[in-house]
């Protein structure tokens, strides 16, 4: 009946997430992580940026990954998307193990089932917005479905923006470009990494937004890497990282909720000897 | 400071090389330039000082001019031996002769590179520097000792015959012995065939005269005491000198030939090496001193003054200089051999000494590689002074703008119109011939900068009409590309203005080839009636008229004329060349364009008191039909001639013409040099080349050509000459890969981000290889056009305007070819950046601040 509703109606994604959390039912996981390992360094200078880490995304949730500097979290994110091999464990997208992929064909599924969003945007400074958004799509030299891309757009609010480049739009509006580009081939997954981190407080919870409609109207998995409580407050779900291991996990949490969670990580000292690199 | 620009070298170790590569190939040429003259000139002053050991006094007759183009010697009386041997302190004298000719053997002629085969008298003890190692000297009729490297190349042994082609025929000799010459110096190709003086002297055709009279001294009488004495009881048309002196002068005498032609041509092209690395140098700079705006805004926030900016980026520039100055002398070594081995690929077989290298190399060669680094870099430099501290606490500032950007245009103008103005006095003016050279180069110099400084403006446009088709192959590499190469026009602009000097350059040389073929061909077909040449197109020997006027009887011939050659001195005007012809026959082998109202009726006037002149000439400038004029001939012979009239003819009998008579009254050689012969209208054009070919048999060295094969033959060696300017101007194509290649790097490095990015969204390795490969390519076109069209313009201005009867002809299909280079070029450049485009790693591009 979950799939039925969901893949008829949605925007009833909210309700069926509430529905899951009550009866404690998972949806399929679209990325899964196992045992996940990364370390950096030899000897007394190693660092240990992810130990055994096990995680499993969900289909269609908005999940945020939180931690304190040198947390692990950016590296957990960088293998999770397949731009950094883990020294041990597996990841699976979409049901493909990539750790163990050739570099052609990483490369063809992040082209084909990842969408990125960068903290700086990340724009090709001579192409016009409409380009930079068909950007994956003309690298993998395939056409653009016209309605998907009309309702991306449409949805990102930058109909009347299509033929500006860069330079000639604010921060914002940039970054609405990135969401655009990310969405445009519908990604299994689409990773964020500090969406917010250049922009302020109201354009950024533009794009928050953003992100969050994706998620309940096209059913997009997103996973969000943020130091902003805020921003962690519309996920589904907040995983929280410290030295290279997941420390809480919960769904929905509200931002004050957040910041004690930060709070309490912050004041407990690391769990034995090896400090955090920070 | 200083400190900071060693450390800004070593971190970027590939532009630190690759800018030290464009200099240093320029400084190597210049280098190589006076190396290889040196060594040429040290070579020849080996050879005369070893030909001369042996001679404390030479008697030769005086030429009443010095020409570089026929240096065979004047004969005089042999009797004058036995005035010079009664000489108080003379111990000996010998009478020698020599002449050049062509050694066949097993009918084939031996081609020597360019080099003589000399015809020589052995002047016997002191005198002769040969020792021989094989066989014993020559003392009968036609018995020969030949040097041994002929021996060796023709595999030749005492007791073996060749025959000797020489002025008065041919020659069947016999080898009696090998002889090595000197002890220092090598001789190039250079053959020698020693014989009797009495046999030589047949050889030649000059019975009873000698070339030189070597003198000897008895013990206790100085050189310059004996040849005083010796001057004294000879006539003043005979020049007397100690065998030191007379080393001496043929040793200046050759370094002024070489001087005068070979050291200008070499360095031109060594000079545009220089500049087209000069363009990289400023380019390179431009690059990094844009890269480092936070680097120096934040030393000036931390309190640097601009001098010490400054000061940092000089002490870069110097210390590139230094190294490519250095590291160029060496290979400079290298570039002589390079261009020596040029010279004889084209068939030019110079003596060379070994490695000479002089102060005056290195003083140069430091002086311009640093000196041009230090000029280049110098725009950047104070540029880079005028990044604002508070440039260090701004995200992503740029450069500001030179002071003089508004005033691009204004300034590229005025440069351009100064490099037109110097380019106009240069090809206008009436000076010295190396004078309008320099002035014409440096309008070129200047124009190429206005060019380059313009190019920014079409490089936009031209990036999307060169990006079509390649976005077409691939759409989005080649957009970007496209784009890549627009984003900052002036320094897609820089570099490709290196590679369009070079190609400016070639395409110049191409053009102005094709024109000279095609005014050849032109003038040739245009004015001959005949339809067979017979020339010997490498030792230029000569057949007798008499043997040319027998070529009349030659079945299928309706005619023969044979042109002899000389260069006489023209009072109140100078040297010209002077052709002789039998006026009856000419009129059927040559039409002339006659001008000022002349026609064929005037060669019925024509003997040994008339000459025509070509309407073009400096003579003719001077002198009207009527006038007289006085010319002397190198031996000394004077004759007057009155002007009959004028034709035009800047290709085939420039200078004057004259009859064959008047060539006797001078006492100079009447042979033909060039034959030309008519053959009947029902002939059997193939049957009758074959059979003038037979009654030359005489004259082996005679190549019977049909007119075709005859324009065939000048156009092969157009093209030799050719090949060898292209051989020079490489070095500048090369320099400017280098110059994309450092722009490529840079502007890849500069992206990193971009490319991180391209890479996660899932641009393959293969996608950024194309990208930067299609960049490279664009910008290589964008030279490679602009150079063909300024290259063809350069052309045209000149060969319309120097005139000398050349036509303006464009070799599309080369022009074509060098297109196709310019692509190549930007492929192979591309290798590198793109490579490294390719691997960049997504991680720390991504986070890369």
């Amino acid at each position: 009946m979950q799939q039925l509703v969901a893949s008829e109606s949605p925007r009833l994604a909210p309700t069926i997430a509430d529905l899951e959390r009550q009866f404690a039912v998972q949806p399929p996981a679209v990325v899964a992580a196992r045992g996940l390992t990364r370390t950096y360094g030899k000897g007394d200078a190693t660092v240990h940026a992810l130990r055994d880490v096990d995680v499993d995304i969900a289909e269609g949730r908005l999940t945020a990954v939180m931690g304190p500097s040198g947390s692990g979290k950016s590296t957990l994110m960088h293998i999770l998307a397949g731009l950094d091999r883990p020294d041990g464990g597996q990841v699976t997208i979409a049901g493909t193990e990539i750790t163990q992929l050739k570099e052609k064909k990483l490369t063809q599924l992040r082209r084909d089932k990842i969408g990125f969003i960068f903290q700086s945007f990340n724009l090709l400074a001579t192409l016009t917005a409409d380009e930079n958004i068909v950007l994956p799509l003309s690298l993998a030299r395939r056409r653009a479905d016209e309605a998907w891309r009309r309702g991306v757009i449409e949805a990102v609010g930058l109909t009347d923006r299509l033929t500006h480049r860069p330079a000639e739009l604010s921060g914002g509006q940039q970054q609405r470009v990135a969401v655009a580009r990310a969405l445009i081939n519908r990604p299994a997954v689409l990773f964020a990494d500090e969406p917010t981190g250049n922009l302020d407080s109201r354009t950024g919870g533009e794009v928050l937004n953003l992100l969050r409609r994706s998620v309940d109207e096209f059913g997009q998995t997103v996973i969000m890497v943020t130091h902003d409580a805020g921003a962690a407050s519309i996920a589904d779900r907040v995983v929280f990282l410290k030295d290279g291991r997941i420390v809480q996990d919960r769904q929905r949490m509200t931002r004050d909720e957040i910041y004690d969670t930060i709070k309490n990580l912050e004041d407990r000292p690391a769990r034995d000897g090896e400090g955090s690199p920070r | 400071m200083t400190r900071l620009a060693f450390r800004s070298l070593l971190s970027r170790p590939l532009r630190t090389v690759l800018t030290v590569l464009a200099i240093l190939l320029g400084v190597a040429m210049i280098t190589g330039t006076y190396v290889l003259t040196d060594q040429i000139d040290q070579g020849f002053a080996n050879i005369f000082e070893t030909s001369f050991k042996g001679t404390a006094v030479i008697v030769e007759p005086k030429a009443s001019f010095t020409d570089i183009e026929n240096m065979e010697p004047q004969p005089m009386d042999a009797g004058l031996v036995g005035t010079v041997a009664g000489v108080p302190g003379v111990s000996k004298a010998a009478g020698v002769y020599d002449t050049t000719g062509a050694a066949i053997v097993n009918g084939e002629t031996v081609q020597t590179g360019g080099a003589p085969t000399l015809l020589s008298a052995d002047p016997g003890e002191p005198f002769d520097q040969g020792r021989i190692v094989e066989g014993r000297e020559a003392r009968a009729r036609d018995e020969v000792t030949i040097i041994k490297s002929f021996a060796d190349e023709a595999g030749l042994q005492p007791g073996d015959s060749f025959a000797v082609a020489a002025p008065a025929g041919l020659f069947q000799v016999k080898v009696v012995g090998v002889f090595e010459w000197g002890d220092s110096g090598s001789l190039g190709g250079t053959i020698v065939v020693a014989g009797r003086l009495q046999d030589v002297q047949r050889w030649a055709g000059h019975p009873g005269t000698v070339t030189a009279i070597d003198v000897a001294a008895t013990p206790g009488v100085a050189p310059d005491e004996l040849a005083a004495r010796v001057r004294e009881t000879l006539p003043a048309t005979l020049s007397v000198k100690t065998g030191k002196q007379a080393a001496a002068d043929a040793t200046a005498q050759t370094a002024d030939a070489i001087g005068s032609f070979l050291t200008p041509v070499l360095l031109a092209f060594a000079g545009v090496a220089v500049f087209v690395g000069a363009f990289i140098i400023f380019n390179a700079f431009n690059i990094t001193v844009a890269q480092r705006n936070r680097e120096f805004a934040m030393l000036r926030a931390l309190g640097a003054s601009r001098r010490q900016v400054l000061v940092s980026v000089v002490a870069e520039a110097l210390t590139l200089g230094v190294i490519a100055s250095g590291v160029g002398i060496v290979a400079g070594l290298g570039v002589a051999k390079g261009i020596n081995t040029l010279f004889k690929a084209v068939g030019a077989d110079i003596p060379t000494s070994g490695i000479v290298l002089a102060p005056r190399t290195i003083l140069i060669a430091v002086l311009v590689g640093v000196g041009v680094t230090l000029l280049s870099a110098l725009a950047p430099a104070l540029r880079a002074t005028r990044v604002p501290p508070v440039a260090a606490l701004q995200e992503g500032a740029a450069l500001p703008p030179t002071r003089f950007a508004r005033f691009t245009t204004a300034i590229a103008a005025a440069i351009a119109a100064l490099g037109g103005g110097s380019l106009a006095w240069g090809m206008l003016s009436d000076g010295g011939a190396n004078g309008r050279m320099l002035f014409m180069g440096l309008g070129a110099l200047l124009l190429f900068v206005a060019i380059a400084m313009l190019a920014k403006y079409v490089v936009k446009p031209a990036a999307r009409v060169i990006g079509w088709p390649l976005q077409k192959l691939a759409p989005i590499s080649g957009r970007l590309a496209r784009d890549n190469a627009g984003r900052n026009p002036s320094r897609t602009a820089a570099t490709a203005a290196a590679l369009m000097i070079g190609l400016a350059m070639v395409v110049f040389v191409a053009v102005f080839a094709q024109g000279l073929k095609g005014s050849f061909s032109g003038a040739i077909t245009d004015s001959t009636r005949a339809d067979l040449v017979a020339q010997d197109r490498s030792a230029f020997l000569t057949v007798p008229q008499k043997t040319v006027a027998e070529l009349r009887d030659v079945p299928g011939v309706e005619a023969a004329a044979g042109v002899a050659w000389a260069h006489v001195d023209v009072k109140q005007s100078g040297l010209s060349a002077i052709n002789g012809i039998d006026p009856e026959t000419w009129a059927a082998v040559w039409a002339f364009r006659w001008k000022r109202g002349g026609s064929d009726a005037l060669l019925a006037q024509l003997d040994g008191e008339h000459v025509l002149l070509e309407d073009e000439s400096p003579a003719a400038k001077r002198f009207d039909a009527g006038d007289t004029i006085t010319i002397t001939a190198q031996n000394g012979g004077t004759a007057k001639l009155t002007v009959l009239g004028f034709y035009r003819d800047q290709m085939a009998f420039t200078g004057m013409v004259t009859s064959l008579d008047a060539f006797r009254g001078l006492g100079i050689p009447a042979a033909s040099g060039i034959t030309l012969v008519r053959t009947a209208a029902d002939a059997d054009g193939t049957a009758t080349q074959a059979a003038v070919q037979k009654a030359l048999a005489g004259f082996p060295t005679q190549e019977v050509m049909t007119r075709t094969e005859y324009l065939d033959s000048i156009n092969a060696q157009v093209d030799q000459i050719l090949t060898m300017f292209y051989g020079l101007l490489a070095m500048s194509v090369v320099i400017s890969i280098f110059g994309i290649i450092n722009t490529l790097v840079l502007s890849v490095h500069e992206r990193t981000r971009e490319l991180g990015m391209l890479r996660a969204i899932g641009a393959t390795r293969r996608q950024l290889r194309q990208m930067v490969r299609y960049e490279s390519v664009i910008t290589a076109v964008i030279g490679g056009v602009l150079g063909t069209a300024v290259g063809i313009a350069f052309a045209y201005v000149v060969v319309t305007q120097l005139g000398d009867g050349l036509e303006f002809l464009v070799p599309w299909m080369q022009l074509g070819v060098f297109l196709a280079l310019a692509v190549v070029v930007g492929v192979v450049a591309a290798v590198l950046p793109a490579r490294r485009a390719a691997g960049t790693r997504i991680l720390q591009a991504i986070q890369y601040e």
